[in-house]
């Protein structure tokens, strides 16, 4: 069953469009790992805002409901993972510059 | 049955970590037994009639949805035996008892994820299971520090995450155009499709060919592979790549994407260039882990390539590519193991006329080399003419061709890393090297043996993986 997209959608989809961007350009400018951290963070929030605006227009929020809580928690153990590596590197090199990890060619 | 696929490693791993200290040196014993559980439910599915009802109570709770058909069999199958013959070579390799603790607790996960990947019927349980795999793999990488290993783990991590907000994305365009995410609503909505759900699918596959490392997305894999401990390589390249990436595309491929056009299109292209882009780049290494590493690359576009073919054969193709590179690949890395712990370098320039003082490892070596360059009668050689038979019956003949003639690229690139560190006259730095000890023999005898017994018996051991789908 294909779903009528009402025009009011695409205002919520210009600002996900945005908060995505803006997290691309976090990642992009920088050289420091933890902002790079942070800029994944932030296109994670652009895409679970997203999953709650589809769910909303979908008309099936209590799927949607399920599903960003899931994102959620899956979110922590990743950012807890990313931040174990970023200490690693940190502890290995003394810095936060991402330089660091651009050492292996070929 | 799918739910004890769930729990059973899932409580391994608590009753790993309940264990007293002193008893920890258990664990690989525990891991393994799993691992043969594993393998055995495989055939269990297939063969054996059970009435699982019992379960039903637990299965309502647990309500994922799942189930287990002859495709999800096979990644059980693989699973098992990649990860016996990674436990095998972790014992060899890994030194300190604390690390050997870990590589057992954090193979456990990944299986919960695997064997999630194998029976999901949706899309964001899909997600989900993908990404416990992933988070398991992330610290096995990292299992030993020093070298490299944060760097390939951080490259691993970050192009993951990109990864998960693809797919993310694509699933909630799904929900908004399609009203759902399980393969059976996708595959009706795709029935008579709107540029919406295909953007959403194109973005599904691209989330998936980033975690299966097809380019243009395979940058992270070269050096995760090597920045890994031998084990973790050898299980990362078996089995993990594989699930969450190409198994997914070979479980959407199948379920939903049915023989529509534009899907088919895009698999062709990115299965087309992963191969010739692959193939290339192995051709240049001399770090002989990021040699097999990029040759996975260009095999794991051989089974996207197949997934464009003709769909009937093309799913049998693919899955039949799929099992066979995960046996031979374990194995190479198992071969690169020994390599590396005798010699202690796996720089191939620095090798040469190895095979004289390492006979068994040099001939099993040779033995999957052959079987992923396609040479008859190994195992390798039957998938790779299925693939092409697959992309010849649906028209698709300059694929075919590049299929063919990257055939012959591969055959280059391991003839010269047998050369190179296998023939020849023994360098006198090497004169001394004795051949690797049994426990890293053993995994690499039995999968050189799996790949020529299945290539012999070829058309028996087809209707058994599935189920006669030919």
């Amino acid at each position: 069953m294909a779903i009528e997209i009402p025009q009011s959608f695409w205002l919520y989809f210009i600002f996900f469009a945005l908060l995505l961007v803006d997290g691309l350009w976090c990642m992009l400018a920088t050289r420091n790992l933890v902002r790079i951290l942070i800029g994944v963070e932030i296109l994670m929030k652009s895409v679970t805002f997203l999953l709650i605006v589809a769910g909303y227009f979908s008309g099936r929020m209590a799927l949607a409901q399920a599903l960003v809580i899931t994102v959620i928690v899956i979110e922590v153990v990743v950012v807890v993972v990313v931040a174990g590596v970023i200490l690693g590197l940190f502890r290995e090199h003394d810095s936060l510059d991402v330089e660091n990890t651009r050492e292996m060619k070929g | 049955m799918s739910t004890f696929l769930l729990l059973v490693p899932f409580l391994a791993v608590v009753i790993l970590n309940l264990l007293p200290k002193r008893a920890r040196v258990a664990a690989f014993a525990i891991t393994f037994l799993v691992l043969a559980l594993e393998t055995a439910a495989a055939f269990v599915a297939r063969f054996v009639a059970v009435d699982w009802s019992f379960l039903a109570p637990v299965e309502r709770v647990l309500g994922f949805g799942l189930s287990l058909d002859h495709l999800g069999g096979l990644l059980l199958l693989c699973a098992g035996i990649v990860g016996m013959a990674a436990l095998l070579v972790g014992r060899r390799t890994l030194a300190e008892a604390s690390e050997r603790f870990m590589f057992a607790n954090l193979v456990l996960v990944a299986l919960v994820g695997i064997n999630g990947i194998a029976m999901v019927r949706d899309l964001f349980t899909l997600y989900v299971f993908v990404e416990v795999t992933a988070v398991a793999t992330f610290i096995l990488i990292t299992l030993r520090h020093g070298g490299h290993a944060f760097e390939g783990a951080w490259k691993y991590v970050i192009l993951s995450a990109v990864a998960s907000v693809l797919m993310l994305s694509s699933v909630a365009l799904l929900l908004l155009s399609v009203g759902g995410i399980s393969l059976d609503e996708v595959k009706t909505a795709l029935a008579t499709p709107g540029t919406l759900t295909w953007v959403a699918i194109a973005l599904f596959l691209c989330g998936l060919f980033v975690k299966g490392a097809l380019v243009p997305f395979h940058g992270w894999l070269a050096d995760a592979y090597t920045a890994a401990p031998a084990p973790v390589s050898v299980f990362m390249a078996g089995i993990v790549t594989k699930a969450s990436g190409i198994f997914a595309l070979l479980r959407i491929a199948s379920s939903c994407l049915g023989g529509a056009l534009p899907g088919r299109e895009i698999l062709l292209v990115v299965g087309a260039l992963s191969i010739v882009v692959g193939a290339f780049l192995a051709l240049g290494q001399s770090n002989m882990k990021r040699m097999l590493a990029y040759s996975s690359v260009s095999q794991m576009g051989y089974i996207v390539l197949a997934l464009g073919g003709d769909l009937r054969l093309g799913i049998v193709a693919a899955a039949l590519h799929f099992f066979n590179h995960a046996i031979s690949k374990s194995q190479l890395f198992a071969n690169a193991a020994a390599i590396e712990e005798r010699l202690g370098t796996l720089d191939m320039d620095k090798m040469g006329g190895i095979a004289a003082r390492m006979p068994v490892t040099a001939g099993t070596t040779a033995v999957a080399t052959l079987s992923i360059a396609g040479l008859p009668p190994l195992a390798g050689f039957w998938s790779k003419l299925l693939i092409v038979m697959a992309l010849w019956d649906a028209k698709e003949y300059a694929f075919a061709a590049v299929a063919i003639l990257a055939s012959l690229v591969t055959l280059a690139y391991f003839l010269s890393l047998q050369r190179r560190v296998f023939f020849g006259k023994t360098l006198p730095e090497w004169a001394a090297v004795r051949e690797a000890g049994v426990g890293l023999l053993v995994p690499a005898v039995a999968l050189a043996a799996i790949t020529v017994v299945l290539g012999i018996g070829f058309p028996f051991a087809l209707r058994v993986l599935l189920g006669g789908g030919a």
